[in-house]
């Protein structure tokens, strides 16, 4: 496909204050390319998750606009909303699933916007939505594990989880806030191969919060860096050099190397 | 004098007059009404003069060692003050507690040794009041249920109507529980005629109203990460609500709902004495004809039965916790 140059997110001029008077984004302006996979770079509380929730309205935003193709979801009534967010996808740090349900029923719950509230209460019989949980708890390497609780699950096993289930959702976007950042070292580098994964093989742009400068560098196509909500760095992984380094965490960093 | 002082002085003089005001009231009703046993409120304004006293001595600002000793002298007056006037106001006659025992000598001899003949007869009265209690609690549940998720403040966002809904809910639902289920059940036996029937209605209302407060306060605390989660899948709230709060909050309201049961059994008896049924409108039958052995046997079994319901009901509720 020669879409790969398509404009899929437009940011401009995103504004956030919260009602503390927080300014949370300052005039962020960004455009996503279909199909990067961009890591987004900064301290806690330089702006990182309200970015990643205003793109799909978790939080509204104060100014400013969002194209999606071209639709700007900051304009999108509630109906619209909900249709749009079907396409965007999102994982969390705390993996967010519902500890009582089974590992499948948690990943069918990834496509309740596209049922009627009527329709999802029977989804448990559908066959089609079954059908595409097991092929979406396989593609994580989950699929032996489906009837498990999934407060039995570990870490990972959890954010794998999460990805199936914003899998059933046929998403183009796929957000992640801190994925890794509950996980130990060696977890949290095959959550993100499973990310990478799916940046390939399905075309999924991808945008993920991380900590780690060393998985920003493997897996990251584009770097997006905040410091106190204005955009910093924007760049490819390779051109952070350490002064780069400095200047988005502080003269007193110093990058930890993990492998 | 500075300007604090004079403020203090103003302050003490409206405190002082109001309380003239008060005091003055109060003589006037009881000439009018000729009621003589309103003495008691006389005694709230001396204490509110001392108070006043003290928080004015509080504020000065010279003289600290002087300060300390009479506020010290103050707040122990007001102490003592305080208890003696309430052993006035309640009436506490330790003398009369011991001399007249005799007079309830026979009661309690007759209560000692309950008549248990009338054990398998009562049985049928005990049977309607757990029944009523069970009852009143299972048909409060879809009620309860429904309305607690109006009346969690995380699930009803700012906008003018969920924030309305909000209030009403609440506001109901306290302004009920705040109605005693007897209350209730005296409104019920005019309302449907005595018997179990009205018992249960009034535990089923207040049923209704404190569950609604302990399932929305469960509601309230839920991780609302799963929220998050389903509302970026597109979900709508309904299906939120289902998939996302429900699944939350299923054992910790079975617990609560068994709880409220072992409650209900106990108020059951309660509402049984205003004409509620059961074995509680057994009991003040009884008590009516002053046939304490039948009084004893009654309250020996609701006893035993309120006993065994508090153990089955902590087992049950520790197990569902766990879970």
């Amino acid at each position: 496909m020669s879409s790969s140059n398509d404009i899929i997110l437009e940011i401009k001029d995103l504004n956030k204050i919260y009602p503390s008077n927080v300014h949370a984004l300052k005039n962020v302006k960004l455009s996503i390319k279909r199909g990067e996979f961009v890591i987004l770079l900064g301290l806690s509380g330089s702006g990182k998750s309200t970015l990643l929730r205003c793109i799909n309205r978790l939080i509204e935003p104060s100014s400013g606009s969002i194209l999606f193709y071209d639709e700007d979801i900051t304009q999108l009534n509630l109906k619209d909303l909900r249709k749009t967010r079907r396409s965007i996808g999102m994982i969390f740090q705390e993996f967010n699933l519902i500890p009582n349900f089974s590992a499948k029923m948690n990943v069918m719950t990834g496509r309740l916007g596209y049922l009627s509230t009527r329709k999802s209460i029977s989804m448990i019989a559908n066959k089609e939505i079954n059908e595409k949980a097991d092929n979406n708890l396989d593609k994580v390497g989950l699929l032996d594990k489906k009837k498990q609780k999934a407060k039995t699950l570990s870490g990972g096993q959890k954010q794998r989880v999460a990805i199936a289930r914003a899998l059933m959702q046929e998403p183009e976007i796929l957000l992640a806030d801190e994925p890794v950042a509950s996980l130990d070292p060696a977890t949290a580098d095959s959550v993100m191969r499973y990310l990478g994964k799916l940046n390939k093989e399905e075309n999924i742009t991808i945008i993920c919060s991380l900590h780690f400068l060393s998985l920003a560098r493997k897996y990251g196509s584009r770097v997006v860096a905040l410091k106190d909500g204005e955009l910093v760095f924007d760049g490819l992984p390779v051109e952070i050099t350490n002064e780069k380094f400095k200047q988005i965490y502080g003269e007193n960093a110093e990058e930890i190397d993990i492998k | 004098m500075s300007q604090k002082i004079k403020n203090n002085i103003i302050i003490l003089t409206l405190i002082i007059v109001v309380i003239g005001s008060i005091q003055y009231l109060v003589f006037k009703i009881q000439d009018i009404y000729a009621i003589y046993n309103l003495n008691s409120l006389l005694y709230s304004p001396l204490l509110t003069l001392i108070v006043s006293l003290f928080l004015f001595l509080l504020q000065l600002k010279t003289g600290e060692r002087l300060k300390k000793r009479l506020l010290l002298i103050l707040s122990i007056m007001a102490i003592v003050l305080t208890i003696l006037v309430g052993f006035y106001i309640v009436e506490i006659q330790p003398v009369k507690f011991v001399l007249n025992f005799h007079k309830a000598s026979n009661i309690l001899k007759n209560l000692f040794a309950p008549n248990f003949s009338l054990f398998v007869p009562m049985l049928n009265a005990l049977a309607q009041t757990i029944y009523l209690a069970l009852m009143a609690t299972v048909l409060a549940i879809p009620f309860a249920f429904f309305l607690s998720f109006f009346a969690a403040r995380n699930l009803m966002s700012k906008r003018p109507i969920p924030n309305m809904v909000y209030y009403i809910v609440r506001t109901l639902s306290t302004f009920t529980r705040s109605i005693e289920a007897i209350v209730w059940a005296i409104i019920f036996t005019v309302w449907v005629g005595i018997g179990p029937f009205a018992g249960m209605l009034a535990l089923m209302v207040h049923s209704i109203a404190s569950l609604v407060k302990l399932y929305s306060e469960q509601i309230e605390n839920i991780d609302h990460g799963p929220v998050e989660a389903m509302q970026a899948t597109g979900a709508g709230t309904l299906q939120i609500w289902i998939f996302a709060v429900v699944p939350q909050i299923l054992s910790p309201f079975l617990a609560f709902t068994i709880y409220r049961w072992d409650i209900n059994i106990r108020m059951a008896t309660i509402v049984g004495f205003v004409g509620g049924g059961g074995i509680g409108q057994a009991l003040q039958q009884q008590q009516q004809l002053l046939k304490w052995s039948n009084v004893s046997i009654i309250m020996l079994m609701i006893a035993i039965t309120v006993w065994v319901m508090d153990i089955m009901s902590a087992k049950l509720r520790e197990y569902l916790m766990r879970k």
